[in-house]
C-alpha cells in the first residue's frame, strides 16, 4: 500500500497534524475559506471594540461623511462612524445566538435522547408537542414572544431558545433511534447497565460530532434571524448596531449611497457562507453524513 | 483456433486519490485475456481490488479513484476510452452488471415491469414485441413463477432471491455479450445461491455469453467458472484454469486461501467427554415464541381484528453440556437469531422454558441476577455494530471487568492485557478506537469482552459471516482454544453449515421455527434425518466437493 503523504498546501503545519480527518478538511481550499471566514467573525465579534475605537452610539461628527483616517468608512446619516458599526454590527447578534441556540440545543438533547431511547408513550407526548410547536409559523410565535418577554437584548435569548428547541429534538431523536438500533446498545443492556448509563456512556459521544454541526449551523440561521427581527423592528432596537437594523436604515438611501445597505449584506452573507463552507468540509472530513442532519 | 480474444486487459492500473497530491494504487498492472464465452472467476479478499477491476470492465470507476495507465479492450474496442453516447450504449447494451446487494439497485418507488420497461426502451431491445411483452419474456425466463403477478410488484415485495433475478433479468435487456457480477450471491442464503447460481449457469450457456465473477467464496467460483484470477493488494498473484489453480496452487497466498474454506469433511468429531452425562447448562424445553402477540388473543371478539402473525419459534427443545458446542444452522427467517435474543434475555416472552444451570432464565437481562448476566455472554455478528465506535478498547472490555468484578481502572489493565494476548490482540490495541481496527481484530476484541466476564456460556450469532475466509479461519481457531482452555460452552447460530460442522458437538437444524434435526454433529452430516436438512447438506457439499475432488465443471 502506498503511504498517505501529506498535501502541500502547509506542508509542515500539515505534518505536525495527528488527526487525519483534521488534515483531510485541510486540503479542501473550500473548508479554509469558510473556516478562515468564520474566524474573522470571531476575531471581530471578541475584539471589535478594540479595532474600531469609536464610541457605536455617539453622534462624533457630520452626517454622511466620506471615508477619512478618522472615519474609515466615514459617517452615517446622523453622524455616527460607520466603520465602528460595521465592525460590532454582529456581536450583538452572534451573543444572543449563541446563548439562544446553546440552550436550544441543550434542551433539545435532553428530551431528544429521552423521546429517542425511552420511546414508547414518552416520545408519543414529547413529538406531539413538538409537532404542536412547529406548526406555529415561526414569525408569529417570535412576535408573541417578543411581545410577551419585552424587547431587550437579553430577552431575545430565550426567544430564540423557544424558535429552535424543537429542531433539535428532532435531529437528536433521529439519531438516537438509528443509534440505539446498533448492538453495543444491546450489548450493554445484556450488561445490565441502567437506562441512564447506556444514555450517558454509549448514546451521547456518539452525539458530539451532530451536536458539533448543528450549533454551527443553527447559530449562523439565527444570526439571519435576528438581523431579519430588527429589520421588522422586532429585534435589535437603536442606538445598537446591528447589520439587520443598518439595512433598514440605509432603505431610504439605497439609490443615492447603496454603499449603506451593501456593506451589513455582506457582513451578514460571508458569516453565513463561511460557516456553511466549514460546516460542509468538516462534517464531510469527519464522516458525519449529511443524511443524520435534520 | 486462434482468435483475437474477446476481452484483452492489459497494463491496467488503478488509483484512488487520498490527499491533494497522494494516491493509493488498487490496480497494479493487470494483464490477462478473455476468450468469448468463457467465464472467468476474480478471487481475493476484502480490498484487494476485485471489485474496483470488476467496475472497470464497465469503463466505471468509484468517485475518487481513476484509471492511471492500461487498456481494456473489448471486441476490439477499448472502451477505457469511451465517452458520451458510445460510453451510454455500451454500459447495459454491451456489458451488464449485476451488483451484490438488488435492493439499492432497485428503485423503490417503481415497480418491477416499470424498471425493465424503461431499460428495453432505452436500448430499443423489444425486438419486434411490445416492451411489456419482452419483459414479461424475461422474468418468465429467470424461472420467477408468476412473472404477470411479480412485474405489477415493488421492490421491497419480492424475496432477496427474486430480487436478484431480476437485477439479472435487467442485465439481461439488451443482450450483452459480457456480464460482470459482483458477488451477486453473498447476501443470499444457500440453496437459494445454489437456484440462482443455476440459472446463470444456464443462461450463460445458452447465450455464450462472456461471464465475470466475482466472489470471495472460492466454492461459488469453483462451480461457476472455467478460469481464475487470485487478487491480491491489487495484484494478480496466481491465474489459470480454475482446475489447476485450486488443485495445484502455485502461491502461498491461493494455499492460504483454500486451506482456510471450512470443509464439510473435516468436521470434528465429538468428543465422549464433552457429551457426557453430566447436568447440562443450557435446557430449552418446549419453547414457543411469536413476536407482537395480542395480549388476549383467544377472546371471541378479536375473531374479526387481525390475524395474529405466525409463531417465530414453535416448540424447541434442546440442552447444551458445559464445554460443548449446540451448533444451529437454518435460513433467514428461520427463528436461530430470536432463540439467541431468549436466552440472552434481549426478548422477553420465554415463559421460564429456559433453564440455565438448574435456575430459570427468564424474561429480559435486565430483570435477572448479575451473576447470571455474568455467566451467559452474547458475541454479535457484526463488530462495526457492537463495539462502541466511541470507546477505546480499553474501555470496551474494561467495562464487563468494572461491573461484574468491581475492578478498578488500574486494577483491570493487567487483565485487559491478558485477554488481548489470549486473542493475539497486540497491546498496543489499548488505546485504539474499533474504526483503527481491521475487521477480524475488532471480532476479537467483541470476543475479549464476552470472555472478560469468565462466562459459562456465550451466544455467537453469526460470528464469523462478515469475515474474510483466512480471518474466520483464525477467529473459529481461537474460539475452540478459549473454549477448551475455559470449559465454556457456546451456542453457535450461522447459516454456514461447513462453520457450523466444524466448530460443533451437537448440530440443530432450525426451518420456518421448527426443529427439522437434532443430532450429534456426525450423525447430522452422515445420516441426516429431514429431506431440509439433506437439501442443505447437497447445497454445501457439491461445492465443497469441487474444490477437494477436482470435479469441477459440468456438475450443474
Amino acid at each position: 500500500m502506498a503511504d498517505i503523504s501529506h498535501p502541500s498546501a502547509f506542508p509542515s503545519a500539515m505534518r505536525k497534524l495527528k488527526s487525519p480527518a483534521l488534515r483531510r478538511a485541510l486540503s479542501e481550499p473550500a473548508t479554509v475559506f469558510g473556516l478562515v471566514l468564520v474566524a474573522i467573525h470571531l476575531f471581530l465579534a471578541v475584539f471589535g471594540p478594540w479595532i474600531a475605537t469609536h464610541d457605536t452610539s455617539a453622534l462624533v461628527g457630520d452626517p454622511m461623511q466620506i471615508p477619512s483616517w478618522d472615519f474609515l468608512m466615514g459617517t452615517d446619516q446622523i453622524g455616527r462612524d460607520y466603520f465602528s458599526r460595521i465592525i460590532n454590527g454582529g456581536r450583538i447578534a452572534l451573543m444572543v445566538s449563541f446563548f439562544g441556540v446553546s440552550l436550544a440545543l441543550f434542551v433539545g438533547t435532553a428530551l431528544g435522547i429521552t423521546a429517542g431511547y425511552i420511546g414508547g408513550r414518552v416520545d408519543e407526548i414529547i413529538m406531539r408537542i413538538v409537532d404542536a410547536m412547529m406548526s406555529i409559523p415561526e414569525l408569529i410565535l417570535i412576535a408573541i414572544l417578543t411581545l410577551a418577554l419585552g424587547k431587550d437584548v437579553l430577552a431575545l435569548i430565550p426567544v430564540i431558545a423557544i424558535v429552535y428547541t424543537w429542531g433539535a429534538i428532532r435531529v437528536i431523536r433521529a439519531k438516537t433511534i438509528s443509534l440505539s438500533m446498533l448492538d453495543f446498545v444491546r450489548a450493554a443492556e445484556l450488561r445490565g447497565e441502567s437506562r441512564w448509563a447506556i444514555i450517558a456512556r454509549e448514546i451521547f459521544p456518539n452525539l458530539t460530532g451532530i451536536l458539533g454541526v448543528e450549533l454551527a449551523v443553527r447559530i449562523s440561521s439565527a444570526v439571519l434571524r435576528i438581523s431579519a427581527l430588527s429589520f421588522l423592528g422586532l429585534g435589535i432596537s437603536q442606538p445598537t448596531p446591528d447589520w439587520g437594523l443598518m439595512v433598514q436604515e440605509a432603505m431610504g438611501v439605497v439609490f443615492t449611497d447603496p454603499w449603506f445597505l451593501l456593506l451589513p449584506a455582506l457582513m451578514l452573507s460571508s458569516l453565513i457562507v463561511g460557516v456553511n463552507f466549514m460546516v460542509d468540509g468538516l462534517s464531510r472530513a469527519f464522516g458525519i453524513s449529511s443524511s443524520e442532519l435534520g | 483456433m486462434e482468435r483475437t480474444p474477446h476481452i484483452d486487459v492489459r497494463n491496467l492500473k488503478l488509483v484512488y486519490k487520498t490527499g491533494s497530491n497522494s494516491e493509493l494504487t488498487a490496480l497494479d498492472d493487470i494483464n490477462f485475456t478473455l476468450g468469448k464465452g468463457e467465464t472467468l472467476g476474480i478471487v481475493g479478499e476484502s480490498g484487494c481490488g476485485k471489485s474496483s477491476l470488476a467496475r472497470a470492465f464497465l469503463s466505471y470507476t468509484r468517485p475518487g479513484a481513476r484509471i492511471a495507465d492500461g487498456q481494456l479492450y473489448v471486441s476490439g474496442v477499448d472502451i477505457l476510452r469511451l465517452d458520451g453516447s458510445g460510453l451510454l450504449k455500451y454500459r447495459g447494451g454491451r456489458a451488464a452488471l449485476v451488483p451484490q446487494n438488488p435492493l439499492s439497485s432497485l428503485t423503490p418507488h417503481l415497480t418491477i415491469g416499470q424498471h425493465l420497461t424503461e431499460l428495453i426502451r432505452q436500448h430499443n431491445a423489444n425486438g419486434g414485441i411490445t416492451s411489456q411483452q419482452r419483459a414479461l419474456d424475461l422474468l418468465a425466463a429467470m424461472e420467477l413463477p408468476d412473472p404477470v403477478a411479480i412485474y405489477k410488484r415493488y421492490p421491497h415485495q419480492l424475496s432477496g432471491g427474486q430480487r436478484q433475478r431480476v437485477v439479472i433479468a435487467a442485465a439481461l435487456v439488451a443482450e450483452p455479450e459480457l456480464i460482470v457480477l459482483d458477488e451477486p450471491t453473498t447476501a443470499l442464503d444457500k440453496t437459494v445461491e445454489s437456484q440462482v447460481l443455476l440459472l446463470v449457469a444456464r443462461l450463460q450457456k445458452e447465450t455464450n455469453t462472456t461471464l465475470v465473477y466475482v466472489s470471495h467464496d472460492l466454492n461459488v467460483i469453483a462451480r461457476m467458472c472455467e478460469r481464475v484470477l487470485v487478487m491480491q493488494n491489487g495484484k494478480v498473484v496466481e491465474e489459470g484454469e480454475t482446475k489447476s489453480v485450486f488443485n495445484r496452487p502455485q502461491t502461498e497466498y491461493t494455499r492460504t486461501l483454500i486451506a482456510a474454506i471450512p470443509k464439510l469433511q473435516h468436521a470434528k468429531q465429538p468428543s465422549p467427554v464433552r457429551l457426557a452425562d453430566s447436568a447440562p447448562i443450557l435446557t430449552v424445553k418446549g419453547l414457543d415464541f411469536t413476536y407482537g402477540r395480542p395480549k388476549n388473543a383467544g377472546s371471541l371478539f378479536n375473531v374479526f381484528k387481525r390475524v395474529s402473525p405466525p409463531p417465530t419459534l414453535q416448540d424447541i427443545s434442546l440442552t447444551i453440556q458445559p464445554g460443548s458446542t449446540l451448533g444451529v444452522v437454518g435460513e433467514s427467517g428461520s427463528g436461530k437469531s430470536t432463540l439467541a435474543s431468549l436466552v440472552a434475555g434481549l426478548v422477553d416472552g420465554n415463559e421460564g422454558k429456559i433453564t440455565f444451570d438448574g435456575k430459570p432464565l427468564s424474561g429480559l437481562a435486565t430483570g435477572r441476577q448479575r451473576e447470571l448476566r455474568r455467566r451467559v455472554q452474547m458475541i454479535f455478528q457484526d463488530p462495526a455494530s457492537s463495539l462502541n465506535p466511541q470507546h477505546s478498547v480499553e474501555q470496551i472490555i474494561g467495562r464487563p471487568l468494572q461491573i461484574f468484578f468491581g475492578m478498578t481502572r488500574a486494577a483491570s489493565r493487567d487483565r485487559i492485557v491478558e485477554l488481548l494476548e489470549e486473542l493475539d490482540l497486540p497491546v498496543t490495541c489499548l488505546g485504539r478506537l474499533p474504526r483503527q481496527l481491521s475487521g477480524g481484530q475488532q471480532q476479537r476484541v467483541a470476543i475479549a469482552r464476552a470472555f472478560a466476564c469468565k462466562p459459562d456460556l456465550v451466544l455467537c450469532d453469526e460470528v464469523t459471516s462478515a469475515l474474510d475466509v483466512t480471518v474466520q479461519a483464525h477467529v473459529l481457531g481461537l474460539m475452540k482454544r478459549l473454549q477448551r482452555e475455559h470449559n465454556t460452552a457456546y451456542l453457535f447460530i450461522s447459516h454456514d453449515l461447513p462453520v457450523v460442522a466444524d466448530m460443533s458437538d451437537q448440530i440443530l437444524v432450525l426451518e420456518g421455527g421448527r426443529i427439522r434435526d437434532y443430532s450429534d454433529t456426525g450423525t447430522i452430516l452422515n445420516h441426516p434425518n429431514s429431506p431440509y436438512t439433506r437439501k442443505l447438506l447437497e447445497a454445501f457439499a457439491i461445492a465443497s466437493g469441487h474444490i477437494a475432488q477436482g470435479n469441477l465443471k459440468n456438475v450443474i
